[in-house]
C-alpha cells in the first residue's frame, strides 16, 4: 500500500529538515543521549545471552545508562531556550545540578557494582 | 637405711610384677600368651598332644587343669590370671573353684579369647556358653552327626563325616588352602543367619544330618546338609574370638594322622594320606588367638594439601589428604596391611565424598579430594568391615566453615561488560561536562 510508507517517509523528511535547525548544543546532548542508551540496549542483550548471574552489577551498569540518559534529558529540556516551562531557570544552574546529580549516580553506580 | 635396702627392692619388684598384668589380646603387650585348658580327663593331654604341641612350639604357656578342680580361677583380685581358654570338657556339668558360665562369659565379654569344643552327651555349660555366643548345639538328647556317604571308615556305624566345605577366608584359615576333608564326630549346630558376628567355618557335606545312631529316623531331619555347621567362630564387638566347635575329636592326634578320601558326585574318590584335620585346627586356632586378622589402625593425620600441620578447622572447596597406617599382628610383629578396598567417607548426615584410599604397600593408606561445597561439621570416616578381620571404625570429626567475604574472586568475569560500561559513562560524563562548559 502506498499509503502508510508514503506517510512514513514523509514523517522522516520533515523530521530531519526540522531537526537540523536544532542548535549544534542540543544535538551534541541529543548524541550523548545516544550513547547512553546504546550502552543499555549492549548490556541488556548481555543479559539476555548469559544470563543475570552478578544481577548487582547488571543493574549497576544498566541504572548507571539509564540514570546518565535520563539526567542528559533534563539537561536538555532545563538549557533548550524554546521550551517555556524552564525559562526562569539560567543554563548555568541546570548544568550544576547536573554535574551534582551525576556525581550522586556514578557514586551509587561505583558502590553497587561489587 | 641399709637394712631397708633388700625388703623395699623385693617391694619394687613385686610392685612391678603386679603391674605387668596379664591381659586379654592387648593391643600393648601382645606376645607371651598363658593358656588355660580345661580337660575332662588328663588322658586328652596324650590323645591330643600334637594339637597342644602347636601351641606350645608357637611360644603358648598352656595350664592344663581339670574341669571340676577346684582351685580354679580367671581371676585372681580384678585381674585375669589367663589370656585364652581352651575348654576341651564337654562332658562336667558342674565346673571347679569358681568358674561358671557366667564366669567364663565375663572372660568373654572383657576381650579374651575361648577355644570351646563338644561331643556328643555335651553337657549344658557348654551348650550355654555356646548359645551365649550365638551357636545352637544339637539339642536332641542322643543326637550326633550322620552321614552314609562322605564318612571315614575309621568308625563303623558312620559317625565321622569327611567335611570339606570352609569358609572362604585366608584370614581365618590361612593363605594355603585345605585339601584333604576335616573329620569330624561330634555334635551339629546352628546358626542364626542374622547374626552378623557368627560364621560358619566348616559346614556339613550335603550328605550330612543330625540323629542318634541307633534310632530309625522317621521323618527329615530339621538340620541336614547346608544348615548343619560344624565349626563355628564368633568375633565380638569387642574383637574377641570364640571358636566353637561340635567335635573334640576334631583336635585329636589319631583325627589328624588318618587318611581320608575324599567323595566327589560324578567322579572317583581321591584319596589323601592325611586328612586336613591338623591344617584346620591351627590355622582356626591361629585365628582365635588373634596370630592372623588383628588390625590396628594408627596415625591417623588429615591436612591441606599444601600444610603439613593438622588444621583446626577446613574451608570449603580446600584439597585435603587423609591418611592413616594400618597394621597387622602377625604372632609376633606388627606388619603392615596391604589391601585396595579401604574406603574413606567425608560424612555429614550422608557420605558426601567416598574414596578408596591407595595404600603404598607398608601400611600407609593415603588419599585426596577436594572438600564439597557444603559447610557444616564433618567427619573422615572409616569403617572397615571384612571377613576375619578385626572391624576398624575409625571417625574425626573436622567443622567445615564458608567462604569468609574477602575470599571471593574480586571481580567477577561475567561481569566486565557491566564494569566497563558503568566506567565508561563515567569517563562520558566527565568529557561531555568539558564540552557543554566551553561550547558556545
Amino acid at each position: 500500500m502506498a499509503g502508510p510508507l508514503h506517510d512514513l517517509k514523509a514523517v522522516i523528511g520533515t523530521f530531519s529538515t526540522e531537526y537540523g535547525k536544532t542548535p549544534l548544543r542540543l544535538k551534541l546532548i541529543d548524541l550523548y543521549i545516544l550513547y547512553a542508551l546504546s550502552t543499555a540496549l549492549i548490556q541488556f542483550v548481555y543479559l539476555g545471552l548469559v544470563g543475570s548471574f552478578p544481577f548487582n552489577s547488571f543493574l549497576a551498569g544498566f541504572l548507571s545508562s539509564i540514570g546518565t540518559a535520563v539526567l542528559a534529558v533534563c539537561l536538555r529540556m532545563q538549557v533548550n531556550k524554546d521550551n517555556k516551562e524552564f525559562k526562569d531557570v539560567p543554563p548555568e544552574r541546570a548544568f550544576a545540578d547536573w554535574v551534582v546529580a551525576n556525581i550522586v549516580l556514578h557514586l551509587v553506580v561505583v558502590n553497587y557494582i561489587g | 637405711m641399709a637394712a631397708l635396702g633388700k625388703p623395699l627392692l623385693l617391694v619394687v619388684l613385686l610392685a612391678v610384677a603386679a603391674v605387668h598384668q596379664v591381659g586379654a589380646f592387648s593391643e600393648e603387650t601382645p606376645t607371651d600368651q598363658r593358656i588355660l585348658v580345661l580337660l575332662d580327663d588328663f588322658g586328652i593331654k596324650a590323645t591330643h598332644s600334637m594339637y597342644f604341641k602347636s601351641l606350645t612350639d608357637r611360644g603358648y604357656d598352656l595350664h592344663f587343669k581339670l574341669a571340676d578342680d577346684a582351685s580354679l580361677a580367671l581371676q585372681k583380685y580384678g585381674a585375669y590370671l589367663y589370656d585364652a581358654l581352651i575348654f576341651f570338657a564337654p562332658t562336667f556339668d558342674v565346673l571347679g573353684g569358681s568358674l561358671d558360665v557366667a564366669v567364663i562369659l565375663d572372660f568373654i565379654d572383657s576381650g579374651h579369647d575361648v577355644v570351646l569344643a563338644a561331643e556328643g552327651g555335651a553337657s549344658d555349660v557348654v551348650r550355654d556358653i555356646a548359645t551365649e555366643c550365638g551357636v545352637d548345639l544339637e539339642e536332641e538328647e542322643n543326637a550326633v552327626v550322620v552321614d552314609h556317604v562322605n564318612h571315614s571308615s575309621l568308625d563303623a556305624d558312620h559317625t565321622i563325616v569327611a567335611a570339606s566345605d570352609l569358609i572362604q577366608s585366608k584370614a581365618i584359615l590361612g593363605p594355603k588352602t585345605i585339601e584333604a576333608p576335616v573329620l569330624f564326630r561330634g555334635l551339629g549346630m546352628s546358626v542364626n543367619p542374622s547374626n552378623e558376628l557368627v560364621v560358619k567355618v566348616l559346614t556339613a557335606p550335603p550328605t550330612t544330618f543330625s540323629s542318634s545312631p541307633s534310632a530309625k529316623v522317621a521323618k527329615v531331619p530339621t538340620a541336614h546338609g547346608r544348615n548343619l555347621v560344624l565349626v563355628a567362630a564368633l568375633q565380638a564387638r569387642n574383637h574377641a574370638r570364640v571358636l566353637v566347635s561340635g567335635s573334640l575329636d576334631l583336635f585329636s592326634d589319631k583325627f589328624f594322622l588318618a587318611s581320608v578320601e575324599k567323595k566327589t558326585p560324578g567322579a572317583a574318590p581321591t584319596n589323601f594320606e592325611k586328612s586336613g584335620n591338623e591344617q584346620f585346627a591351627v590355622e582356626a586356632t591361629k585365628w582365635t588367638l588373634h596370630e592372623r586378622g588383628h588390625l590396628r589402625a594408627t596415625n591417623v593425620r588429615h591436612h591441606k594439601v599444601d600444610e603439613v600441620a593438622e588444621g583446626a578447622v577446613y574451608r570449603i572447596r580446600d584439597e585435603v589428604e587423609y591418611s592413616l597406617d594400618i597394621q597387622e599382628w602377625d604372632g609376633a610383629k606388627w606388619v603392615p596391611y596391604h589391601a585396595d578396598d579401604v574406603q574413606l567417607q567425608f560424612f555429614l548426615m550422608s557420605p558426601y565424598v567416598r574414596k578408596a584410599l591407595t595404600s603404598n604397600k607398608k601400611g600407609h593408606f593415603s588419599t585426596t579430594f577436594q572438600i564439597p561445597d557444603v559447610y557444616g561439621v564433618f567427619q573422615f570416616k572409616v569403617d572397615y568391615h571384612r571377613l576375619g578381620y578385626t572391624d576398624l571404625n575409625l571417625a574425626k570429626q573436622i567443622p567445615v566453615r564458608p567462604f569468609k567475604h574477602n575470599e571471593y574472586e574480586r571481580f567477577i568475569g561475567a561481569a566486565y561488560p557491566y564494569y566497563s560500561s558503568a566506567f565508561s559513562l563515567l569517563f562520558a560524563f566527565v568529557i561531555f561536562g568539558v564540552v557543554f562548559l566551553y561550547n558556545k
